[in-house]
């Protein structure tokens, strides 16, 4: 029994291990900061959770609940500052515009500036048909 | 009514008890007063739940939600190996049916872990998430990933319904 669970907890931590190598190998390649967010925000956080169930069971029950705290709260953070960092990166042109096959958010944008600047009203381009220049 | 007001403390009681990891009498009257205190120091807007929870739904969204993490961790590894630096990317409108924050909310989190979306931007009044899609290299994956959000949306609204608005006086 104990040798089952020592081979379940260490294939659990080396394959966690493995995703955060690949969220690292990601943060190095992708070219913008949004695309990191997707290793980070993805790749790492099953790496992490991967790292702490092969640890829930090598551990007593009096541990495990914090580690299961600390799965359940980079779950709910990650959504949070992928948002809120994707968000200023965006807004701060930390974007990699050459590798983007289309941009609707910057229609949107472009279309709201026109309107506040009040410039003529021109009917609203169906921002799905427009490609991103 | 008062379950609302409940469901805070509970559940800053319940974390307290997790954390050390055992339930005696210190314990729990130190978590009682550090509840208060939090309550007194940190006063949050009461969350308007008008959603009614439907449990069995709910853990089958949870499962759902932990395939889709291991399905989109793998699909950005091998992004970061397949294509590195030269990776496509889209941005998408994607409009939502709902007019609920709780749902709104939901959504965006069930966004995040699926895979290739993440959420950039949350237009609350016209009710449109942008959302960046990793790897998207032509525009009818882009249309897919599009497609999964709104998918996303209804898996969150079967989970979660919005009761029906009180009559007006």
């Amino acid at each position: 029994m104990t040798a089952l669970t020592n081979v379940v907890s260490s294939v659990l931590m080396l394959v966690g291990a493995l995703f955060c190598l690949l969220a690292g190998v990601g943060v190095l390649r992708f070219p913008d900061a949004i695309c990191r967010l997707h290793a980070a925000a993805k790749a790492q956080t099953l790496g992490v959770v991967l790292i702490l169930l092969g640890t829930e069971l090598q551990v007593s029950v009096k541990f495990a609940w914090a580690l299961l705290l600390v799965a359940v709260f980079q779950l709910i953070t990650v959504p949070v500052t992928g948002q809120v960092v994707g968000r200023t990166a965006y807004r701060t042109g930390e974007i990699y515009r050459p590798g983007l096959v289309m941009d609707e958010l910057a229609d949107r944008l472009a279309a709201d500036a026109r309107r506040e600047s009040g410039e003529p009203a021109e009917p609203r381009e169906d921002a799905q048909e427009r490609g991103n220049g | 009514m008062t379950l609302r007001y409940l469901v805070q403390p509970l559940w800053l009681l319940l974390l307290w008890l997790m954390l050390w990891g055992s339930v005696s009498a210190v314990v729990l009257i130190g978590g009682l007063a550090v509840v208060i205190a939090v309550r007194a120091a940190f006063r949050m807007p009461a969350v308007d739940l008008r959603v009614t929870l439907r449990p069995l739904r709910l853990i089958g969204l949870f499962w759902h939600l932990l395939i889709q993490l291991v399905s989109s961790a793998t699909s950005v590894a091998w992004a970061a190996i397949r294509h590195g630096g030269h990776v496509p990317a889209a941005v998408m409108e994607v409009p939502l049916e709902e007019d609920s924050d709780v749902i709104i909310a939901a959504t965006v989190f069930f966004t995040a872990m699926s895979p290739g979306s993440l959420v950039l931007e949350i237009d609350r009044e016209r009710r449109v998430l942008y959302v960046h899609g990793l790897p998207a290299g032509t525009r009818a994956e882009a249309e897919r990933r599009r497609r999964s959000v709104r998918q996303a949306e209804r898996a969150t609204v079967s989970a979660l319904k919005e009761a029906p608005k009180e009559a007006p006086k």
